[in-house]
């Protein structure tokens, strides 16, 4: 069975998995800490994590590589270990997939920001995730670029892997809801980013994080009017909430969650899961769902 | 080109100019305003400061985004350059306030800081941006060095913001807490942290930050 075969069998509802960070943290891993780190230093973690969400019902999970990119690292005076970090968290994922579900290599955002908010070039963008593609691709069937404010960072990312790699690639902006419709906070419309990224001919188009599942219901029924691609959702948990001990909570209820990704399927959506704040009993709910509801 | 007939349309134009991001027009204004022995005080707070204040607000409601408010911001940081030295020599005294601002040690998340910092520096505050990942010592020392009347503090993560705590602390230990304002910035910050810290305050952008700065300093 391959990303493909999925894709093309129209009944097929794709489940991804859920947050990584925030079940890090739940691990007591200090939120301070580059979690593409604990793939070398404390691999059983990130080993259960997978398997938490592969168990649960997961169709394909992402490596913990989110900020594992060149310039990211750099960030993190890390960059030297861009390699030892990208191949590990391969090997983590390995060991947890099973026979029959896939491996997605993911790719989250620099940090750097181009003219005039930050410095950083196209050309700097491009190299930096190419230098982590090249870590990654002997071992994942796909890739998702996710949780991107700006388009031109995408497409550089989307060229880096189109140089190295023929494997299906889902690109995931982050949107904010604003009075004129859905936006990054660089200013990229919904549609304008839906077009950029039909032209560079991904295979599934995304949007993750910061929306909650309520909002990505909305912006759900928007991309099925904009594209006739595939589409994957990945919201987040409802809002944030710091306790007195400066800890993050999310309290939405995994039914009222659940309930929105079912909303979102019948508006099209054919890959699902969830970003910050959800876990491997939200994946478990929505297989659940995905057992006894279809489109 | 349109040539402004009142004192008003001037500033009016040069308010458009920032709004519109027009680089040339507002540098070109701003030399004018000098050749021409404006009432620089009055061009900056009518006119520029009127600008930056729409950009605010258009970028408050969602009709203007990051590039824009940065591009804005740096716009008027340039037009600020031209016009500070003459307004000082002026002997006008025209100096709202200096703040010190960095991002917390062990945090190295800058890009609000950063915002914060060239909004305040776009509305007259000198200001000294220290980066990100900056130990509590070195804002204190940078802050006392160039008599800040403001200490900025950000964090995004909850693990760092305890060294927004520490720079406070640190400023009792020293005994001299009521040299500055401490104001608190970055998402996880709120209220409840605000009083924890027993800091002087918080903004939940960059635009409310000018406000809580000018509302501090006017005490």
């Amino acid at each position: 069975m391959s990303f493909q075969d999925w894709l093309e069998n129209d009944s097929k509802i794709i489940l991804f998995d859920g947050g990584m960070g925030t079940e890090i943290f739940k691990r007591g891993l200090t939120p301070g800490k580059l979690p593409d780190l604990i793939n070398i230093e404390s691999p059983e973690i990130i080993i259960d994590i997978h398997k938490a969400y592969y168990t649960a019902g997961a169709d394909m999970c992402q490596t913990n590589t989110f900020g594992a990119s060149l310039l990211n690292l750099k960030n993190y005076k890390v960059d030297s270990k861009i390699q030892e970090i990208n191949k590990k968290a391969l090997l983590n994922i390995k060991e947890a997939c099973p026979p029959n579900k896939l491996i997605i290599g993911d790719l989250g955002p620099s940090g750097a920001f181009k003219p005039p908010v930050g410095k950083v070039t196209y050309e700097e963008w491009r190299s930096s995730y190419r230098e982590q593609v090249k870590s990654l691709e002997s071992g994942v069937d796909g890739w998702h670029i996710e949780t991107i404010s700006d388009i031109d960072e995408m497409l550089a990312a989307v060229e880096a892997i189109k140089q190295i790699s023929k494997k299906p690639i889902i690109g995931s902006m982050t949107y904010k809801n604003t009075k004129r419709g859905y936006y990054t906070i660089m200013g990229h419309s919904l549609e304008r980013c839906v077009k950029a990224l039909e032209d560079a001919k991904v295979t599934v188009i995304g949007a993750n994080c910061t929306l909650g599942s309520q909002q990505m219901v909305d912006l759900a029924k928007e991309l099925a009017k904009f594209t006739e691609l595939p589409f994957s959702v990945k919201p987040n948990a409802g809002k944030p909430r710091l306790d007195d001990k400066q800890v993050v909570h999310y309290d939405q209820p995994i039914a009222d969650f659940v309930k929105d990704i079912k909303e979102m399927i019948s508006w099209g959506a054919k890959i699902v899961g969830g970003c910050c704040g959800t876990s491997p009993e939200t994946i478990a709910e929505i297989r659940k769902l995905l057992t006894i509801f279809k489109r | 080109m349109k040539i402004a007939v009142s004192l008003e349309e001037f500033f009016d134009e040069i308010a458009d100019s920032i709004v519109d991001l027009n680089e040339a027009k507002a540098v070109e204004l701003a030399k004018r305003a000098i050749n021409e022995k404006f009432d620089l005080l009055k061009v900056l707070e009518n006119g520029f400061g009127e600008g930056i204040r729409r950009i605010g607000i258009l970028w408050e409601n969602g009709d203007l985004f990051l590039p824009e408010l940065m591009l804005g911001g740096n716009i008027m940081q340039e037009c600020m350059n031209l016009l500070l030295p003459h307004l000082r020599s002026d002997n006008k005294g025209y100096s709202p306030g200096t703040v010190v601002i960095a991002t917390i040690e062990g945090d190295i998340h800058s890009i609000g800081k950063t915002i914060v910092a060239t909004m305040l520096s776009a509305n007259g505050y000198e200001v000294y941006d220290l980066g990100a990942d900056v130990s509590a010592e070195k804002i204190i020392e940078v802050a006392l060095e160039k008599k800040a009347d403001v200490i900025g503090i950000s964090a995004l993560l909850t693990t760092t913001m305890v060294g927004q705590k520490k720079v406070i602390e640190l400023l009792k230990e020293k005994g001299i807490r009521e040299k500055f304002k401490v104001i608190l910035g970055g998402a996880p910050v709120n209220e409840t942290w605000i009083k924890q810290c027993e800091a002087d305050g918080y903004a939940e952008n960059a635009i409310n930050s000018i406000k809580l700065v000018k509302k501090l300093l006017s005490k």
